[in-house]
């Protein structure tokens, strides 16, 4: 689904991520694991089509380069970013906003775009399955929303949308246990054959709760190494100083 | 330009009959604004708008005489549909039309034969402009306890036939005790760089409301002045929206006098402006009497050259003790050659007031529009989401829901 071929990406001059490679095929769960400042956001962001990166080498999700695309199309192919820090956007309210979003990708893949019953619909029973207090979604986009309304909000959204590959940017940094559970049971309901995610994280904490395929190692803007969960037990141990 | 005042100012005089005391203060109107000519920035209140040279770049041979003899017609399609409303029309400064069909008519009351006011406390040059050359001076009176059933449109309609013309109007209104009004000015304009000048005063007596709405959205070459002095009495309510958005050039002048115990005042404004339009709004909320309330909102997007000026003015008399006071204006610049010049101005003689302010500019967040887009929105949808968004808030202290609807649908905001 996904492959990453020498990645490289500065951003003013200085550099970000250097030869960094990954492949994710359908079904799987990829977490990466790395201190600050290893690359880790800028990853996602370039994933999602950021502007302002110097980028050379390689990234083909379903065979196709998205190097070329915009950010709203790479959205329109079913690449979806959960935001480490999800923004407030005044004046739009949350369910207009969810289903401006929801038509523009499903009309970007010719499929019928729901009226308002059924967007309430569907809506409705993902707040529901999320614990997602419904009334907030009449409210702002993330406005006066808690830090664990707003990751709840991320993945009502990944959920509502239903994307083929959902990078998660720490999503659990700033969540209660109660939340980190809710969070994980929602992205453990959208897992199936063919949706695959890239969990990145400080802690080992999440994956308690989202077992992953594979673990990888970021520092420096590389992979330094790969393996099962039990490696993210490992550097739990150790730490990412006297990780080798 | 002197030289065409008098030629115009003469032949007004000759073409129309006013009486001969309209006549005296009209001469000395004239002889005022003689003297002192169009304003410029060497005024305070005209320091980020200087008329004299905005009126000289953009209008060529501009005249003072308006034939006003002809009927003109009435373009049916640029009234507002969906919404049952009374009518005053404006065509190229001809009242073409006075229609109250919806009303009681022992309740209001038009007068159209009116003596001039003196004007001995103003240094306005437009005031004394406007006084010299209206032709015909209009006082609508809403009778005591009476609420208009629909609201007054007052619409200002010019056509392609005016082209480098003055034109000037003038319209009081009257709210006696306990009555009220939902006003929408509403300007339409096709003609041709014209300086249109209206003056309104509000009287409005205990407990009534003035809810004044004043829309001007289509582009155009006209510039424009309007002043509106409201007087409020105990208890009474004004609340003013401004949609700035259409004419090359407009200035918005509010000076509201809260005099009485409990009055409040509202004023709300955007301006959403491009090419090269300058639009200003300029207050002047005089708190003289204790325990009154002001609030003032003001947004604007602003694209191209546009330049926005707000200039807020909060004063509060020695008397005014428990004024409440409220100012906030913010603006997007979507690019670097935009303006928004913003001037709070404070000037407190009472102890115990609360009165706040702030003002804050900057261009879209990039961060914003990236988090839409990673949702499937394309650049100009998720600047349009932000835009509407942003200037939402102001469109939503529209208390009548009716009008509030009819401006979000002017706007495109409708959700």
């Amino acid at each position: 689904m996904l492959k990453i071929k020498n990645l490289n990406a500065d951003i003013e001059n200085k550099s970000i991520l250097n030869n960094f490679n990954l492949e994710i095929k359908p079904g799987e769960v990829h977490a990466i694991m790395g201190p600050n400042g290893s690359g880790k956001s800028t990853l996602s962001n370039i994933l999602s089509g950021k502007k302002g990166y110097d980028v050379s080498g390689e990234i083909l999700f379903e065979n196709k380069n998205i190097f070329e695309l915009e950010t709203e199309e790479r959205a329109h192919k079913g690449i979806f970013l959960a935001f480490q820090y999800p923004l407030e956007i005044p004046g739009v309210n949350t369910n207009i906003f969810l289903k401006t979003s929801l038509n523009a990708i499903r009309k970007a893949r010719g499929e019928k775009e729901l009226d308002a019953i059924e967007f309430l619909k569907l809506v409705k029973l993902k707040a529901k399955e999320l614990k997602f207090d419904e009334e907030k979604l009449n409210r702002q986009l993330n406005v006066g929303f808690s830090g664990g309304e707003k990751k709840k909000n991320e993945i009502l959204q990944m959920s509502i949308l239903n994307p083929k590959l959902s990078i998660l940017d720490e999503t659990d940094s700033g969540l209660d246990i109660d939340a980190l559970k809710i969070v994980a049971d929602g992205v453990n309901s959208l897992r199936k054959k063919d949706n695959s995610f890239l969990i990145i994280t400080h802690y080992q904490r999440l994956l308690d709760y989202i077992k992953p395929d594979y673990v990888h190692v970021l520092m420096n803007g590389k992979i330094i190494k790969s393996g099962g969960p039990e490696l993210a037990l490992e550097l739990e141990k150790k730490g990412y100083e006297n990780f080798n | 330009m002197i030289d065409q005042l008098k030629i115009d100012f003469e032949k007004l005089l000759e073409k129309s009959n006013f009486s001969k005391k309209n006549i005296e203060i009209k001469r000395k109107n004239f002889e005022n604004f003689i003297e002192k000519g169009f304003p410029n920035r060497r005024e305070e209140n005209w320091k980020f708008s200087d008329l004299n040279q905005i009126i000289s770049k953009n209008i060529k041979n501009l005249s003072f005489y308006n034939d006003l003899s002809k009927p003109n017609k009435i373009d049916q399609s640029i009234f507002i549909h969906g919404l049952e409303h009374n009518k005053l029309v404006f065509v190229n400064g001809r009242i073409e039309k006075i229609e109250f069909d919806y009303e009681e008519k022992n309740k209001i009351e038009l007068l159209d034969d009116l003596v001039l006011e003196k004007f001995n406390n103003t240094s306005n040059s437009l005031l004394f402009l406007n006084n010299a050359f209206v032709s015909k001076y209009f006082k609508l009176i809403v009778k005591k306890n009476y609420s208009l059933k629909k609201p007054l449109v007052i619409y200002n309609i010019t056509n392609e036939d005016l082209v480098s013309k003055s034109i000037n109007l003038k319209v009081d209104i009257l709210l006696e005790e306990n009555s009220s009004l939902k006003l929408i000015e509403f300007s339409n304009d096709k003609s041709i760089t014209n300086f249109i000048n209206i003056n309104y005063k509000f009287d409005l007596q205990k407990n009534s409301i003035l809810k004044n709405y004043k829309i001007d959205n289509n582009s155009n070459s006209n510039v424009k002045y309007s002043f509106s002095n409201i007087n409020q009495n105990s208890n009474s309510v004004s609340e003013t929206f401004l949609l700035s958005s259409g004419s090359k050039f407009v200035k918005n002048e509010i000076n509201c006098n809260l005099n009485g115990k409990y009055a409040s005042a509202f004023v709300n404004g955007v301006f959403i402006l491009d090419e090269t339009k300058h639009h200003e709004i300029k207050t002047n909320i005089n708190h003289l009497i204790e325990n009154t309330k002001s609030y003032q909102l003001i947004k604007g997007v602003l694209e191209d050259t546009s330049k926005a000026v707000y200039q807020g003015k909060i004063f509060v008399d020695s008397k005014a003790q428990k004024t409440d006071g409220y100012q906030l204006s913010k603006a997007i610049l979507l690019n670097d050659n935009t303006e928004f010049n913003a001037k709070p101005e404070l000037e407190i003689y009472a102890d115990d007031v609360k009165c706040s302010h702030g003002s804050a500019s900057g261009s879209l967040n990039e961060d914003s529009i990236f988090y839409l887009m990673s949702r499937g929105l394309n650049y100009q949808e998720a600047k349009k989401l932000l835009i509407n968004g942003f200037l939402l808030d102001v469109v939503e202290k529209i208390t009548d829901s009716e009008i509030k609807n009819l401006v979000k649908n002017i706007m495109s905001l409708k959700q």
